[in-house]
C-alpha cells in the first residue's frame, strides 16, 4: 500500500505546534509522505489524504482565508492541530491595538471558516499525539476519535466552559482529571472540586476533553447536531 | 496487538476483553488484613503486591481512606503501604496537582494506577493522546479500574445519615453492602439503610456516566456474586499476562467465572449505560 500524503501547514502564531510536530518528522516520514515548508515542499494545489493545520485563522487577512479554503478543498481529512487552530486558545484574547499592537483583530479557530474533521486541543499537543491520532483515524472508530470529531464542531472550549457546563452544573464527580491536565495550573482542587483562576486560563481546552463528563456531553451533542443537519437536508430546509 | 478502541454500546456492555476470571487472594497478608468478614476477594491488592515485589512496576498509585468517607491518593512503593490502602473507600478520591508533581519529580519509571472508571478514562487518554508535554504518559504502565455504580455526594449523604439516623460523620467506622442494604458501622453500633434511599445521595455526574466496569482500563475488577471472590476482566494482553503471572507465583487463585456472576455484571453494565442515556438527555 502506498503511503498517504500529509500536508502540514502553519497559519501563524507562536510556532509551538509546528515545533512539536517537527520532533516527530523522523517517525512521520515512515508512515506518510510529508509535505511541509520545513522540508521544502508545499503545494496547495495538489490533493492530500490528510492536512494538519496549526495556528489560528486571521479573518482580516483575505489571503490566509483563501489558503485555508484551498486546503479544505484539496484534502480528504482536515485536522485542526493545537489549541489556536481547534478551539481558539490564547490568541482569542488578541483584539487589535493592544501591546504589541497586532494589526488585525479577529483571530478564530479554523472551524469558523471551513469544515474540520478532527480538532485537537493542546498548547502545544505533545509530539507523539500526531502519530497516535493518525493511527487511530486509520482504524476509524472509538470513543476518543468521536471526541476529537465532536471538538471540531465547537469553536470555543476552555476552563470557563468546564466550570459552566460541568462544575457549576453539578455534574462534576471530582475525579481530578482537569486539574492534572491544565498546563498553567489554572485549575485547583478546592474541597474536592476544581476551581478556576480566570487570569491563568489560556483557553487551551485541554481540561474539557480530559473531563469524562464534558467529553461525553460533547460527543452526544455532536450526534444531535449531525442528526439535525441530516434531517434538515432531507426536508430541504 | 495494540489497544482496542473503546465503543460504548448497550448491546455489548462489557466492551472488548481478552479474558474473565474469578479470583481470590492466596496471600496470607491480604487475608489477614481483610479479616474473615470481608465479602470481596482481595485480588487487586494481591496483584499490586505481585507487581511491586517482583519489580514489574516501581510504584502504584492507590487511594487510602483518611477518615470516614474521605480519602487521599498515595504513591505506594512498598508492600506495607499497599496493604494499608486495602479495602473500599466509599467516595471518589480526586487526583490533585501534588500527584503530578510527585510523579514527575520522583525517580519512578513504571507506575500502575488503581482508580474508578472515570479516572481510567482520563489515564487512557493521557497514555494514548498526550495533549501536553508535562503529561506522565510514559510512566503509566497499567491501568486498573474498579467496578463503579456511582459515588456518593459525601456532604449530602453524611447529612442524611445525621438527620435520619442521628449518627454524626465522626462516629462512622465502616460502610459495607449486604444484599439490598448499606450497613453503616459506627461507634455505638450499626445502622442499616435501604440502598434505594441512599441512591438519592449519589453524585449527579455519576448518573450520567455510562461506564460500570471501566472500559478504558487494562484490567477491571469488582466484587463477584460469590462471597470472597473478585471478578477480573482483562482487556489487554499485558493485563492477561500479569494476572496469570500473579497466579503462577502464588499471589492469586484463578478459576472460571460462574454464569450467574457474569449475568449480573452484564446486567449492571447495561443498566448503567441506559441510566446515563436517560440522565444525559436532560443536561444536553
Amino acid at each position: 500500500m502506498s503511503k498517504p500524503a500529509i500536508l502540514i501547514y502553519d497559519l501563524g502564531g507562536c510556532e509551538g505546534c509546528p515545533l512539536s510536530i517537527m520532533r516527530v518528522y523522523p517517525q512521520l516520514i515512515n508512515i506518510a509522505n510529508v509535505y511541509t515548508k520545513c522540508l521544502g515542499k508545499v503545494d496547495l494545489d495538489r490533493e492530500y489524504d490528510y492536512a494538519v493545520v496549526t495556528g489560528p485563522i486571521c479573518i482580516n487577512s483575505p489571503e490566509h482565508v483563501e489558503e485555508l479554503k484551498k486546503i479544505r478543498k484539496n484534502s480528504r481529512v482536515l485536522i485542526a492541530y493545537g489549541s489556536c487552530a481547534s478551539v481558539g486558545g490564547i490568541i482569542l484574547y488578541a483584539r487589535g491595538g493592544q501591546e504589541p499592537r497586532p494589526e488585525h483583530r479577529v483571530y478564530a479557530p479554523i472551524s469558523r471558516v471551513v469544515r474540520v474533521d478532527y480538532a485537537i486541543p493542546g498548547c502545544p499537543p505533545a509530539p507523539q499525539m500526531l502519530i497516535s491520532l493518525l493511527n487511530c483515524i486509520r482504524r476509524g472508530k472509538g470513543y476518543f476519535l468521536d471526541l476529537f470529531r465532536a471538538v471540531a464542531l465547537n469553536p470555543k472550549l476552555s476552563g470557563f466552559d468546564l466550570m459552566d457546563e460541568v462544575v457549576l452544573n453539578g455534574l462534576c464527580v471530582g475525579c481530578g482529571a482537569c486539574v492534572l491536565s491544565c498546563p498553567t495550573n489554572a485549575l485547583q482542587m478546592i474541597d474536592n472540586r476544581p476551581d478556576l483562576i480566570p487570569e491563568k486560563c489560556i483557553r487551551c481546552g485541554t481540561c474539557t476533553v480530559r473531563c469524562p463528563r464534558f467529553s461525553q456531553i460533547l460527543i452526544q451533542r455532536s450526534r444531535l447536531l449531525q442528526k439535525a443537519s441530516s434531517l434538515s437536508r432531507i426536508s430541504g430546509v | 496487538m495494540a489497544y482496542q478502541p473503546v465503543v460504548i454500546d448497550p448491546e455489548n456492555p462489557l466492551g472488548y476483553y481478552t479474558g474473565i476470571y474469578l479470583a481470590q487472594t492466596a496471600d496470607e497478608r491480604v487475608k489477614r488484613k481483610l479479616g474473615p468478614d470481608y465479602k470481596g476477594g482481595g485480588a487487586v491488592t494481591s496483584i499490586l503486591l505481585y507487581l511491586v515485589e517482583h519489580g514489574v512496576v516501581d510504584a502504584v498509585v492507590v487511594a487510602r481512606r483518611k477518615k470516614g468517607l474521605y480519602g487521599e491518593t498515595i504513591i505506594a512503593k512498598t508492600p506495607e503501604e499497599i496493604l494499608e490502602a486495602t479495602g473500599p473507600k466509599w467516595s471518589i478520591v480526586p487526583y490533585t496537582l501534588g500527584l503530578r508533581e510527585k510523579l514527575t519529580s520522583m525517580d519512578v519509571g513504571r507506575v500502575a494506577f488503581v482508580g474508578l472508571p472515570c479516572q481510567a478514562q482520563f489515564l487512557r487518554q493521557v497514555k494514548m493522546f498526550p495533549l501536553m508535554e508535562s503529561d506522565f504518559s510514559k510512566k503509566i504502565y497499567l491501568i486498573i479500574s474498579l467496578f463503579c455504580m456511582g459515588t456518593f455526594a459525601v456532604e449530602s449523604f453524611l447529612n442524611y445519615i445525621k438527620k435520619s439516623y442521628h449518627v454524626s460523620p465522626d462516629e462512622i467506622e465502616n460502610i459495607s453492602i449486604n444484599g439490598d442494604e448499606l450497613v453503616v458501622k459506627h461507634v455505638r453500633g450499626e445502622i442499616r439503610i435501604p440502598i434505594r434511599d441512599a441512591l438519592f445521595h449519589l453524585q449527579h455526574g455519576c448518573l450520567t456516566c455510562p461506564d460500570y466496569t471501566g472500559l478504558f482500563a487494562d484490567l477491571s475488577a469488582g466484587k463477584a456474586l460469590k462471597p470472597g471472590f473478585t471478578l477480573l476482566i482483562t482487556r489487554t494482553k499485558l493485563a492477561d499476562k500479569i494476572v496469570r503471572e500473579a497466579s503462577n507465583t502464588g499471589y492469586l487463585k484463578l478459576s472460571e467465572p460462574d454464569e450467574e456472576s457474569l449475568r449480573i455484571v452484564i446486567e449492571k453494565a447495561r443498566e448503567k449505560i441506559m441510566r446515563s442515556y436517560k440522565y444525559l438527555s436532560t443536561v444536553l
